[in-house]
Formats: C-alpha cells, sequence, structure tokens
C-alpha cells in the first residue's frame, strides 16, 4: 500500500496525527483504489461491532479481608496469623519468655552465693598469711582443749562406775539381808507349829 | 472525556493503602471492560469471569508495585493477558502458545435478541475472529474493541511495536477476506 502519503491502515486503526490524518483524508478522495480499501476496512470494523459488549454476569467486589491486603508483607501477615503457624509462634514465644525470666531470675539468685563464695575463700587465704608457730599454737591449744575435755568426760565416767559399784554392792546386801528374815520367818513358823502339835499330848495323859 | 467525580488515580491511591471499597469502585468501572476482552479471547463466559475475578485480586494484591497510576488501563490489561495465557498453558501445556485457539468454533460468542444486525452476521464475526491465531485475536480485540495505542498494546503484550502491527496488519487483511463481503451482502 504504497499509494497514500501514510499507511491506510494506520489511519484506519486511529494511530496517525491529526496533520497526517487530514492528508490521508485529503488522498482518499482522489484515489479510487484507497477509497475502496478504505471502505472495506470500515465494513469489516462493522461487522466486528455486531459483537457488542456483554454485561458481566457476576459483579465482582471485594470485602475488607485483610488476607486480600496490598502489602505482600501484610498479607503475609495475615495469613500467618490465621494459619497453624501461630500456634507454633505462640509456643515458641511463651517458652522462649520462659526461659529468659528463668535465666534473669537465676542470675539476681546466684549473685549473693558467689558473694558467699568469695566471702569464704578469704580466710584461708588469711590463713596461709600466718607463721608456722602462730598454727602450731592454734593446733595445741585445740589439742589441749580436746584432752581436757576426754579427760573430764573419762573421769566422769570412773565416777559413774564407781557409783554403780556402789549402788549394786547395797543391793546385794539388801538382797543378803532380806534372805536372812525370810528364813529367820520360816523357822520362826515351824516352831509354832511343832509347839501347837504338844500340846494335846498333855491332856490325854492327864 | 468523561467527568468523575473521583478519578482513578485516587482510588488506585486510596486501594494501595488498604482501602476496599475505592478498590470495589475502581473495579466497578474496569469489570465490564475486562471481563469482555477475557470473553473475546477466550470465547467462554465462565472462563472469562474467572479469570476476570483473579485478575482484580491479583491487581489488589500488586497495586503497590504500579508505580504510575495513569498507566493502571494497561497493566491491569497486562495481568489479564498474563492470567489468560497462562490457562491456555494450563489446559494445553504440550501445544505452542502461538498454536493456540480458543473454543470459538465449538462454542460461538454470540449476541442474542440484536434487532440491527441479523444473528448471521454476528456468527460470521464470531468465526472470522475464530480462525485468527491467539496473537492476532488478542491485538485486535486490544485495537478494535478496547481501543489501545499500538504503544499501550507493546506494554499489556510485552512485545515491540513492529510485532503488534504485523499481526494487526494480517489480522486485518483475513478479517477484511471473511466479513467485508459479507456486510456487503447484508447491506
Amino acid at each position: 500500500m504504497k499509494c497514500p502519503p501514510f499507511d491506510l491502515r494506520d489511519y484506519f486503526l486511529k494511530e496517525l496525527t491529526t496533520p497526517q490524518s487530514a492528508q490521508v483524508e485529503e488522498h482518499i478522495q482522489s484515489c479510487l483504489e484507497c477509497r475502496e480499501e478504505f471502505d472495506q476496512l470500515r465494513l469489516t470494523e462493522a461487522a466486528l461491532f455486531t459483537l457488542r459488549e456483554e454485561e458481566i454476569p457476576q459483579r465482582i467486589a471485594f470485602v475488607s479481608d485483610k488476607i486480600f491486603e496490598p502489602s505482600p508483607v501484610r498479607r503475609w501477615f495475615s495469613n500467618f496469623w490465621g494459619s497453624a503457624g501461630r500456634l507454633g509462634f505462640a509456643s515458641a514465644a511463651m517458652l522462649s519468655a520462659a526461659l529468659i525470666f528463668f535465666s534473669l531470675n537465676t542470675a539476681n539468685k546466684s549473685a549473693p552465693v558467689a558473694k558467699k563464695s568469695e566471702e569464704a575463700a578469704v580466710p584461708p587465704i588469711a590463713a596461709a598469711s600466718l607463721t608456722e608457730k602462730q598454727i602450731q599454737e592454734r593446733i595445741d591449744t585445740a589439742v589441749a582443749i580436746a584432752l581436757e575435755k576426754a579427760l573430764t568426760q573419762s573421769k566422769d565416767a570412773t565416777r559413774l562406775i564407781a557409783d554403780l559399784r556402789h549402788e549394786n554392792e547395797l543391793a546385794n546386801a539388801q538382797l543378803i539381808r532380806v534372805a536372812g528374815d525370810l528364813e529367820d520367818a520360816r523357822r520362826h513358823e515351824k516352831n509354832q507349829k511343832l509347839l501347837s502339835a504338844k500340846v494335846p499330848e498333855v491332856g490325854d495323859a492327864k | 472525556m468523561i467527568f468523575r467525580a473521583v478519578e482513578d488515580a485516587d482510588l488506585i491511591r486510596q486501594a494501595a493503602r488498604g482501602n476496599v471499597e475505592s478498590y470495589n469502585l475502581l473495579v466497578s468501572r474496569w469489570e465490564k471492560r475486562v471481563y469482555n476482552y477475557l470473553l473475546r479471547i477466550t470465547s467462554n463466559r465462565e472462563d472469562a469471569l474467572d479469570l476476570t475475578q483473579d485478575v482484580f485480586l491479583k491487581a489488589y494484591q500488586n497495586l503497590r508495585k504500579l508505580d504510575d497510576p495513569a498507566r493502571f488501563a494497561a497493566w491491569l490489561y497486562r495481568i489479564a493477558h498474563n492470567e489468560a495465557f497462562s490457562m491456555f498453558r494450563k489446559r494445553r501445556p504440550e501445544t505452542d502458545v502461538d498454536e493456540l485457539e480458543p473454543e470459538a468454533t465449538e462454542t460461538k460468542v454470540t449476541v442474542g435478541g440484536s434487532s440491527v444486525f441479523p444473528m448471521e452476521l454476528s456468527l460470521a464475526v464470531s468465526g472470522a475472529l475464530g480462525r485468527l491465531s491467539a496473537e492476532q485475536r488478542e491485538a485486535v480485540v486490544l485495537k478494535v474493541y478496547q481501543g489501545f495505542k499500538f504503544e499501550e498494546m507493546a506494554e499489556i503484550l510485552s512485545c515491540p511495536v513492529s510485532t503488534i502491527k504485523s499481526r494487526l496488519y494480517t489480522a486485518l487483511e483475513l478479517l477484511k477476506t471473511d466479513l467485508a463481503p459479507v456486510k456487503g451482502r447484508v447491506s
């Protein structure tokens, strides 16, 4: 299509500028071939427009749901928050919180313990600074005190044993005395029986 | 130019901030056009409706990626084009997209109750469009029915303007052969 100054199809498709279109229109008036070509294009267009636009069978509308969020981050968060992963996240968060709380609490409590152990560690260091003589004196003193305590306890034990022996002797004497008394009582009872038996014989003799 | 109390650009900005009501208003302005575009290239009302819903959902979720609200139309049709051709590939993955044909020959797109144009002409148009390749038909739909410029079509279809022109010119020749005599006969 070299006849018109510009492509007739571009003119038909409304892609030319106003001056260009004016030149084509002027050409069509004088060129029978181009006019017939252009008429055919217009007939084709008219035929195409017999297919009219249809109404959409169902209107499209969106509800205010976070899952349709334009922001990918917010949409991801909405999906995540509405999914089973939320439970896992909540569990992990609670576990983390518990661990943090426990670690902080333990740290607070362990501080005084550490202090105490530091204090306890001081005396040995001080003891190390004493002379051997002083240490020996302390040992001797401690041994003397221990011996004295042991002797006292031994004396007490000896005294206790002596007391027990004395009480035992007293108990034996008491027992012998009781046994003697019992023997005397039996003998006396026997004599009484014998005396009571001799009285009738005297009467028969009369 | 149609005067609108609230421009699309304002609605886009509000919708990008999560205002669903603004987006619904925007959808109401564009849903019919997008549906008809998809209906022309799929020749199936159910597919066209499903795709339209998918298109507007995807558009809403990606609104923040739209740098220039003035390019909303081309951007929206780009999504629609991708959704439609993705569906074509899923249904016939073994077929090259260039060879894809709609179901127009089986399920004709018809206009019911038209008293101005005879039914046979509508059928002839449907048949003629159905004989075009998917790319040629889409080019015709975007240019003739949707009124996009070559540059916008190139953006929607992600190809050079020269390719767009080639597809359109070839499609016009084929359609002219099929429809111009028919129209002339009816007239």
